[in-house]
């Protein structure tokens, strides 16, 4: 087993969800961390979002993160191997109004991952970038679709379900 | 009104003021309800922390509003709206006549 001060993101988020799930733990990456995997690490986040899909106890997250030699800091959880952090967002796991079921699962060094598909990545970097005009998100979210394929019409349906259809036509050729 | 449901009342307060106001920060809210900063403090953080609320800094103030990514927002306000209809209508009128136009630096009242 790899330590963890050298993991990846992908590597250590797998190691985590790994021993969390044993636990009856259930997370799945989100956020910027799954930005980073999904761009080719074109866009760098050291947090790590693993949203706690089915809202368990945080007294049980915190003992489980303690065996894995991760300290609670406030609302993170921090190793004193690695620069990279983790947080538990409060679930369910959607974006904007709508649940995310598609998650993907993958096979890493250290463990499964589990992670939102990257048109989904595409929907969450969106959703920052047109309730709050977050450009950086727009380019995240321009990053996953150069790199990945994604569902461009799953998610003009979802930008239209948010009332932002003009808003995704506006940038629509961006992600294609 | 949904103390039951929410385990404190200044819980409901906090959500009712931003249902009504949009926005607000802890200085604004606690002495509308007379109700002690920490207290209040502590559940716009509650709620910010569960996703629900969201905040930015302005200057050294922390304003807080809802978060429009919160999957559950539109049924929350919903019960919200509901709960506020039963609300005195002294405290109606207060939290919805408040001042939201520009007012000029030194203007006399």
């Amino acid at each position: 087993m790899k330590e963890i001060a050298d993991m990846t993101e992908m590597e250590l988020s797998a190691y985590v969800q790994s021993h969390l799930r044993k636990q009856g733990i259930e997370v799945v990456l989100s956020g910027g961390g799954a930005v980073t995997i999904y761009s080719e690490n074109r866009y760098i986040s050291k947090g790590l979002d693993l949203v706690n899909i089915y809202a368990v106890n945080r007294r049980k997250i915190r003992a489980a993160m303690n065996e894995l030699g991760f300290q609670e800091d406030g609302r993170y959880f921090r190793h004193p191997e690695t620069e990279l952090f983790i947080e538990f967002p409060a679930g369910p796991l959607a974006i904007g109004g709508e649940a995310i079921s598609n998650i993907v699962e993958k096979e890493v060094r250290t463990g499964i991952l589990r992670i939102i598909s990257p048109t989904d990545c595409v929907k969450d970097r969106l959703a920052a970038y047109y309730h709050w005009g977050d450009q950086q998100c727009l380019v995240q979210a321009e990053y996953v679709a150069q790199a990945q394929e994604i569902d461009l019409q799953e998610v003009e349906r979802w930008s239209e379900r948010e009332g932002m259809l003009i808003k995704f036509q506006n940038i629509k050729e961006r992600l294609g | 009104m949904l103390l039951p449901l929410l385990g404190s009342e200044n819980s409901e307060r906090v959500l009712i003021f931003l249902l009504k106001r949009e926005e607000g920060y802890a200085r604004e809210i606690a002495p509308f309800f007379e109700a002690s900063l920490y207290a209040i403090q502590k559940q716009l953080d509650k709620f910010e922390q569960g996703g629900i609320l969201v905040s930015r800094k302005v200057g050294r103030t922390r304003l807080y509003m809802f978060n429009p990514r919160y999957p559950f927002l539109i049924e929350l306000k919903a019960l919200l709206e509901k709960a506020y209809s039963f609300y005195p209508e002294e405290v109606r009128e207060d939290l919805e006549m408040n001042r939201r136009r520009p007012r000029k630096k030194d203007k006399p009242l």
